[in-house]
This record gives structure tokens, C-alpha cells and sequence, in this order.
């Protein structure tokens, strides 16, 4: 045979195409060409599958033309993942060992190799297979420490090999060799701290008084809606921020694969091999880069935080403070759901199904009080201007709820009847009321009323007469914006789903709208929902 | 507590047992028992009632009722959970309560009580002497209850207990905010029911609380069920029982004006809380205010000031410290505004933008320099850079 064609998974952002390496080897000028627009890294595999075939006691076609072509080629492909598939093809092509081509229909492969001919961990393996199944691929060849990560994805046979030789061995049907064990990705950090885990012991229990802010939590969690805390320092905007994946339910199957898919991606393994069965948190400090928190980065488009929290909760402290092209950018991810990266020839696309929680302080110095008694502020109210013309804006018109967060009165702690709710409590109305919306969405692709698109919640959810009313009465004073009208539409359905209604009467509307507008919450709003 | 104990009579078991009977019988603040016992006393008139046989000779219903009445084993089975029954002439009775005889009906109640059941450890009529009602709307926002909670709590701290009225909203975030003051919070629930009822069953646990380790009163035996009307005349007691009535959010239609109004007719301070102008459940409050009827107050030390002897816990008015600029006599004032920020100018420049004579206005910035206002050299002046602080 002089031509063998095998298959991987070219990747951008989470979308994945199937691409066939094929290998023509014939007589002629010795040389080894790789055509299909290959990227530095794809273009040193050569390299790597000459040495690693000739450590494997193959042949490699030293005294004829080698031509490697990747399929579609004008797709730009870049990994190091290339390797397992183009060595096998042109070892097939070579016919020494004499692998059939019918072994390898229908088989997607993935792996870097060595120089001794092992095959390593590469990130994303998660999504390739995905990628590989919705195009019609039931098998796929990765190296073994991905084996568990690829079955993941259900009805897929992976073969999972630790080096060439094995995976030689596996398409002729031979004894598989002994071979040593691939480590997996090393776990990046050198470091681990006590903090790392410590999401899993913060419980609402401890946080006393601030009701309203704790219900617009529960309203935030229950929908999946963004949220805006704003208080002076220290008032608990992190400590409530942090909670809000305590109030969530586990990650169903499909939105764990879409999580570990994002982390696969993101090379981050140990996300990976656990799984996290729950919602994660993000929360980036204000320095970040705009590639870090939205994706991009050189190379290879990483996904970002907003991705990585996908399913889960961003949270970003002090928002002001971050670059404004952060801020600006984060709109589209907040709209639609997802994040799109375009560079010069590549547009990668991430999911961001994910909630944003912003937190700012009322004035730059953060010392701003509401209650004038308490107020230490100094800024000067330009100064103060500034900010708030930082804060409000294109991204907050985007939010769909304000909660103004006053520091916890000192007395609230000495209550001796303050039975603060715990986390479960919450939690369980919470996805009582998710599933009130997976049964209303059955057969969408939607899971939360955050994911409606304006227009089918107005033809097919739509408010009751009233509660139309109220809104276009806020609409029409200027309290509200259009985009501000259709974000209390939705966390009116939530309260709805809360307090276990058919559809939202124009209480509902009147107490989504206060949370919108960040305006005190009656008290017996809480109350409803227990 | 001396003028308590020399007006203090021992009250005859006879008394108290007709009032308890009386009690039974008729509706709290209804005018025609509150005038008839006033006129001939509980004894009496429980005797004649039981005794009226009515025009055409038939028992009246009253007096049948009256019959069939046992208050020995009402007082009994109240005393075996914990209620007592305090009748003017007790220590424990509040003489304020007083006020509320021969006051001009409200809704078409009024009177003095016939007597109080009460529950918890406080001794009432102590408790109640040094006392400010916190009342407002059940519907309140979360503005309404932190309000009332921190005047509840600057209250206490203050040696003043907190009566209000156990509903949702304002009043349990009264009682609560008591409660929270550093542990010498009192507070004391007056009910539209049964003090052995816990209305509303949500707040099961604070009435629990209170009549733990504060007091909670009702002018219903145990067992009454709250009516709309009992809440009318319930109003009137927690007026009546305190020094001045606080009204934190109350909608045009609340029960609190309603308290509010008894308050007035007893010529006791009403005092509202604002709200934004916007918000319904402040509607209310702001309706008192404009038309006089309650002072605005936004703290404690508001409420402290209009309860409290005159004289006694005034407050500061709310303005702020004088600043260097504000210090400077006018003629340097007028100066230091002539004075140009960037390009220097000479004295005689200043003088006429100043409208000054060049010789004051010398003077002037010699002091403007000493203080660090302006800098000069060689006769050309200009605005400091920085403002002197103090």
C-alpha cells in the first residue's frame, strides 16, 4: 500500500472537526512534506514520529518520498495531538508492520508521541471525543491516562494505549507489549492550600441578617440569572458571592461533560479526572488579562474563566477595577450565552452559560455608606461620578439583578431568634424550582429561564395583562430599558418557579422589578416562598 | 414606684372575678361596657346584668350568658399555663392605661380595659413605664425592618422597653431588634388574640421567646382568636401602653395609623420614620407627616428626645463642621476668591477685582500667606497649591 489515511480531531474552542491524516509513501526525492495548513507544533511531529517509530523498532521510509497531508487542508490545525494519527498512517502506508486500512475505519486516534515511541497526555481530549462522536465516530484511540475521560462521553469504545508499539499492536490484533505507564498531565500547581477546598465548607447558615440579598441570591440561583452586588468594603459582597454555588444543584450528566470539556480544553486535568460533579466558582482577580477572563491567549485559544465556570458562577470582585475592554467585552458572554474569539483566520467559540456575579463598592474609596451616620467617604463627587459611570452602563443594563448590600448591624449577630437558613435549605427550593423549568423546557435547549431568548418568552411565556402593565409603566417613566424589561420578564418566571405558580401574576412582575431596579424587597416576599 | 404602691389597693377576688366575667362576655373597647363600668364599677354592674330580666320578663341574653359563666376556672386554667390577669388596682397595672377612659371613640372603640391577661417574667406595669410603640406595616420592605430594628435596638440601649404588635413586617423586626440590644432589651407584644395563641404561627418562636423572657398581653382571655376588630382595639392598647408611638412604613390602609391615631386622641408623641417618596409602603407615614399629625425622626436619639422629659436627650442638629475656607473673616475671604489659581498677579490687580483698597488687601494676604492659602514673591500673587487643612 502507498497511501493510508487514519483520523484526529482539529480543535477550535470547543468545537472540534474530524480530520483525515493520510500518508503517501512512494519512490522518488527523499524528502518528508506535511501540507494542510500544520502549525509549528504539528509541524515538528514529524520529527517527534520518525524517532519515536525508529525507537519502536519500525521502519521509518528513510529512502523515499513521504507526503503527510491533514485534510481538510484549509483548516488550520494546531496540537501536538497529530502525532499517534500520522504515524500510524504513514507506518500504514509503508506496509511495515502491515497494518490493514480496514483496522483503522472509523477509529479517531489522539496522542503526542516521545522520542521513545510513548504516547502522552494532551489536553482536550474531552472535547475531541465529543467532537468525534457527533460526527459519527464510535472509537477512538487515546492515550490511557485519558481513557476514563474519554468514556465519559457515553456510547463510545476507547482503546486506550500507552505507546506506539501498543497501538500497533491493537490495530494488527497482535499481544499488546508491556509498556510503561503514561503520567498524566502534571497537576500545574506546586502548591496546594487549605483554601483550595474551601468553597465546599461556606454554608449561608453563617451569614446573618441581609435577607434581601440572601433571597436575591436564591432568585439568582433558582434562574440562573446575573447578579450585582454593590456595598461599602466589608459589607459581605464575597461572602454572599461565594455561597451561591452551595444553592445550586449537582451538575446534571451533560452539563458535567460540557464543564469537563471547558476544562479538557483548558489543560486543566484534575477538573477533569474529578468530574466536579458540582458548580463551579470563578472568581478572577482584577488584574487579570481580558484573554484569561473572556478565552484567547497566543496560540492556542484558551478558554477563559467565564467558560471555565461554565454551568457554575463568575465572580468578579470590584468590577470597576478591571480593564475596561474586560468590562465592555463581557457583554456578549452575558447576552448570549457564549463567547466568540475571532483572530485573523480562526473564530473559536466558548460556551458561557455561566452566572456572572459583579461586585463594587458605591464610591471609589469603598467607604461610602448609605446611612449618612456611617458614611466615611471621601471621594469627591466627580471622583464618584466617574466610577458610577464605570459601573452603570452597557454591562449593568445586561444584569438582571441590582441588590444594594448595607453591612450587617452589629445587634443582628447578639439576635437571640436569628436562625439563619442553611445552604440545603435553599438549595432544595432551588431545584425544586429548576425543575419546574426543565419540565417547561423538555425538548428545548434550554435548561433556566436566564437561557430564553427574549423573543420566545414573550410569544410563548408571556406576562399576564397586569403584569405587562407594570413594566411598560416603568418603561415609560425611564426606569427601565427595553433589554431591562425583558431580564425582569425572566426573574418574574423565576419567582414564579420559586413559589411554585403556573405562570407570574403582577406580584411577581412588581418584585422582579424592585430587584432589578435594586430597590428595597417587601419582606413578605421571602416569606411567600417557604 | 412609690406613687404605684401608695395608689396601690388590694384588688377584691369578688373584682377580679367579675371583671374576668365582664372580659368574657363583651367585646374589648366596646363603649357601652367600658361607660357602664366606669359609671357603677365591674361588681355592680356584673351583678345587675346577671340580674336583668329583661322587658317582657325573659332572661336577657346577657344575663343568660353571664350565668353560664364561670370565671374562677377561666382564671384557673389561664393560671395553670403561665397567664395572669392584671386589673387596675395591681401593681402590675399600667396607669397609663387610665387615659384611654372618656377618650373619643375611634372606630367606634374606646376605654380602658377591663383588664389585661399577660404572660412572661416582666412586671408590665415597670416595663411599660418607660416605653416607645415601634409599629408599622406587615407588607414592609427590608429598609422598613432595618429601620425599625436599629431604633428598636438604640432604644433598648437606652433603657426603653419596645411594645409592638408580633405581626410580620415592622413589628417582629422591632421586637427582634429589642431583643438584640445587648441583652437589657426589653419588649412586650400586645395581641389581638389569646396571649396562649401563636398568631401569626410563623412567629411562633419569638412569641415563644417573649413570653420567656419579656411579656406578651391581651386584653382576650386565652383561646380568642384574632378579628379584624380585635385588631382595632388592640391598637389602642399598645398607644396607650407606651410613651409615644413610632410608625416605620404604614401604606395609606395600614393598622398602624390606626395606632397612630389612638395616640393622638391620647395626646402622646407620634413620631413617623420617611421612606423614599416613591415607595407605597411609606405612603402612610409620609401622609402623618405632612399634615402635621407625627414628627419626622430617623433614630433613636429622635425618639429619645420626644419622649424623654423636656430638656432631657436633646439632640444635635445635623450640620457639618465649618471648614478652614468657611473660618476666614469676609474681608480675607473676598480676597483669597481675587486671588488668581495659576498666574501670579500683583496686589493692585487683586484689589480690583476685589473691590478693595490695595492696602487691605496686602494686609489680607500677608494673613492668607501665614494661614497657607496664597503663595507670593516679589509683590505677584497666586492661590496655594494645596488648601490648608483645619
Amino acid at each position: 500500500m502507498v497511501c493510508a489515511t487514519t483520523r484526529t480531531v482539529s480543535l477550535s474552542g470547543v468545537t472540534g472537526h474530524v480530520v483525515d491524516v493520510q500518508a503517501d509513501v512512494v519512490q522518488g526525492l527523499v524528502s518528508t512534506t506535511m501540507v494542510g495548513r500544520p502549525d509549528a507544533s504539528v509541524s515538528e511531529a514529524r520529527d517527534r514520529c520518525r524517532a519515536a517509530i525508529t525507537n519502536s523498532s519500525y521502519e521509518w521510509p528513510t529512502t523515499k518520498r513521504v507526503t503527510i497531508l491533514l485534510s481538510p487542508a484549509d483548516l488550520p490545525k494546531r496540537g501536538s495531538h497529530f502525532d499517534l494519527a500520522i504515524a500510524v498512517a504513514v507506518l500504514t502506508a509503508n506496509a511495515k508492520p502491515e497494518i490493514e486500512q480496514a483496522a483503522l475505519e472509523g477509529l479517531v486516534m489522539v496522542g503526542e508521541l516521545t522520542l521513545d515511541g510513548r504516547l502522552r497526555a494532551v489536553p482536550g481530549v474531552l472535547p475531541m471525543v465529543l467532537a468525534a462522536r457527533t460526527q459519527g465516530y464510535r472509537r477512538v484511540m487515546v492515550p490511557e491516562a485519558h481513557a476514563a475521560e474519554a468514556a465519559m462521553v457515553p456510547g463510545m469504545d476507547v482503546l486506550g494505549v500507552r505507546s506506539l508499539a501498543q497501538a500497533v499492536c491493537v490495530l494488527m490484533g497482535k499481544e499488546v507489549p508491556e509498556a510503561a505507564p503514561v503520567e498524566p498531565l502534571a497537576d500545574p500547581r506546586v502548591l496546594t492550600w487549605r483554601g483550595d477546598r474551601r468553597a465546599e465548607e461556606l454554608d449561608l447558615r453563617d451569614v446573618h441578617g441581609m435577607e434581601d440579598a440572601r433571597f436575591a441570591l436564591e432568585v439568582a440561583a433558582a434562574g440562573g440569572h446575573h447578579l450585582l452586588l454593590s456595598g461599602p468594603k466589608g459589607s459581605g459582597k464575597t461572602t454572599l458571592a461565594e455561597r451561591i454555588p452551595g444553592l445550586l444543584p449537582d451538575l446534571t450528566v451533560e452539563e458535567r461533560l460540557e464543564l469537563s470539556a471547558v476544562h479538557s480544553l483548558a489543560g486543566d486535568l484534575t477538573a477533569v479526572a474529578g468530574a466536579a460533579a458540582r458548580p463551579p466558582f470563578r472568581a478572577p482577580h482584577h488584574s487579570a488579562s481580558k484573554a484569561s477572563v473572556l478565552g484567547g491567549g497566543s496560540g492556542r485559544v484558551h478558554p477563559g474563566e467565564i467558560s471555565r465556570a461554565l454551568h457554575g458562577v463568575l465572580f468578579l470582585d470590584e468590577f470597576p477595577l478591571f480593564a475596561i475592554d474586560i468590562i465592555d467585552a463581557l457583554r456578549q458572554p452575558l447576552e448570549q450565552a457564549e463567547v466568540t474569539i475571532a483572530r485573523g483566520d480562526e473564530v473559536a467559540t466558548f460556551p458561557a452559560r455561566t452566572m456572572v456575579v459583579l461586585a463594587c463598592n458605591p464610591c471609589p474609596c469603598g467607604d461610602y455608606h448609605p446611612d449618612v451616620r456611617e458614611s466615611r467617604c471621601s471621594c469627591s463627587e466627580v471622583r464618584r461620578r466617574g466610577y458610577r459611570d464605570r459601573v452603570s452602563g452597557p454591562v449593568t443594563d445586561r444584569l438582571d439583578i441590582v441588590r444594594h448590600i448595607t453591612p450587617v448591624r452589629p445587634h443582628r449577630l447578639r439576635d437571640p431568634l436569628s436562625r439563619p437558613e442553611s445552604s440545603s435549605a435553599v438549595r432544595a427550593r432551588v431545584t425544586a424550582a429548576r425543575a419546574r423549568q426543565a419540565d417547561r423546557f423538555a425538548g428545548s435547549p434550554w435548561r433556566v429561564n436566564a437561557d430564553i431568548p427574549g423573543p420566545d418568552l414573550e410569544s410563548r411565556w408571556p406576562l399576564t395583562e397586569d403584569g405587562r402593565g407594570l413594566l411598560d409603566a416603568a418603561l415609560c417613566e425611564g426606569r427601565l430599558t427595553r433589554r431591562g424589561a425583558v431580564r425582569v420578564h425572566r426573574v418574574a418566571w423565576t419567582l414564579a418557579d420559586l413559589r411554585g405558580l403556573e405562570r407570574p401574576g403582577d406580584e411577581e412582575v412588581d418584585l422582579a422589578l424592585a430587584l432589578r431596579l435594586g430597590e428595597p424587597l417587601p419582606v413578605r416576599s421571602w416569606a411567600v416562598s417557604r | 414606684m412609690t406613687a404605684t404602691e401608695a395608689g396601690a389597693r388590694v384588688v377584691g377576688e369578688d373584682e377580679r372575678l367579675a371583671r374576668i366575667a365582664l372580659n368574657t362576655i363583651g367585646e374589648p373597647g366596646d363603649p357601652r361596657l367600658t361607660r357602664l363600668v366606669e359609671a357603677m364599677g365591674p361588681v355592680e354592674l356584673h351583678d345587675r346584668l346577671l340580674a336583668d330580666v329583661g322587658l317582657s320578663g325573659l332572661r336577657s341574653e346577657t344575663a343568660a350568658r353571664l350565668e353560664g359563666l364561670d370565671p374562677r376556672r377561666i382564671l384557673d386554667a389561664a393560671t395553670a399555663i403561665g397567664v395572669r390577669f392584671v386589673v387596675p388596682g395591681d401593681l402590675e397595672w399600667p396607669e397609663q392605661l387610665d387615659d384611654l377612659l372618656g377618650v373619643e371613640p375611634l372606630n367606634r372603640l374606646t376605654g380602658a380595659p377591663l383588664g389585661l391577661w399577660v404572660a412572661g417574667p416582666l412586671d408590665l406595669a415597670a416595663v411599660c413605664r418607660r416605653s416607645v410603640a415601634v409599629v408599622g406595616s406587615r407588607s414592609a420592605t427590608s429598609y422598613g425592618t432595618d429601620v425599625a430594628a436599629d431604633i428598636a435596638v438604640g432604644l433598648a440601649a437606652a433603657g426603653r422597653s419596645v411594645i409592638s404588635g408580633a405581626a410580620f413586617g415592622i413589628d417582629q423586626a422591632a421586637h427582634r431588634g429589642a431583643l438584640s440590644a445587648d441583652g437589657k432589651g426589653s419588649t412586650v407584644a400586645v395581641l389581638a388574640c389569646g396571649v396562649d395563641r401563636a398568631y401569626p404561627t410563623a412567629h411562633r418562636d419569638l412569641l415563644r421567646h417573649l413570653k420567656e423572657n419579656g411579656a406578651v398581653v391581651s386584653e382576650l382571655p386565652p383561646g380568642c382568636a384574632p378579628t379584624r376588630v380585635r385588631f382595632l382595639s388592640r391598637n389602642r392598647l399598645i398607644a396607650a401602653l407606651s410613651q409615644g408611638t413610632v410608625v416605620v412604613e404604614a401604606a395609606v390602609r395600614s393598622g398602624a395609623l390606626n395606632t397612630a391615631g389612638w395616640a393622638m386622641r391620647l395626646n402622646r408623641p407620634v413620631m413617623g420614620v420617611p421612606g423614599p417618596v416613591t415607595s407605597a409602603p411609606s405612603e402612610g407615614v409620609h401622609e402623618l407627616v405632612r399634615t402635621g399629625a407625627a414628627t419626622l425622626v430617623t433614630r433613636a436619639a429622635h425618639v429619645l428626645e420626644l419622649v424623654s422629659p423636656m430638656g432631657s436627650h436633646l439632640t444635635q442638629l445635623a450640620r457639618e463642621e465649618p471648614s478652614a475656607r468657611d473660618r476666614l473673616p469676609p474681608t480675607d475671604l473676598r480676597v483669597l476668591e481675587a486671588v488668581p489659581l495659576v498666574q501670579p498677579a500683583g496686589a493692585s490687580g487683586i484689589a480690583r477685582t476685589a473691590g478693595l483698597s490695595v492696602s487691605d488687601v496686602v494686609e489680607s494676604l500677608v494673613r492668607l500667606r501665614e494661614l497657607g492659602w496664597v503663595v507670593g514673591s516679589a509683590g505677584r500673587w497666586r492661590r496655594s497649591p494645596d488648601e490648608p487643612l483645619g
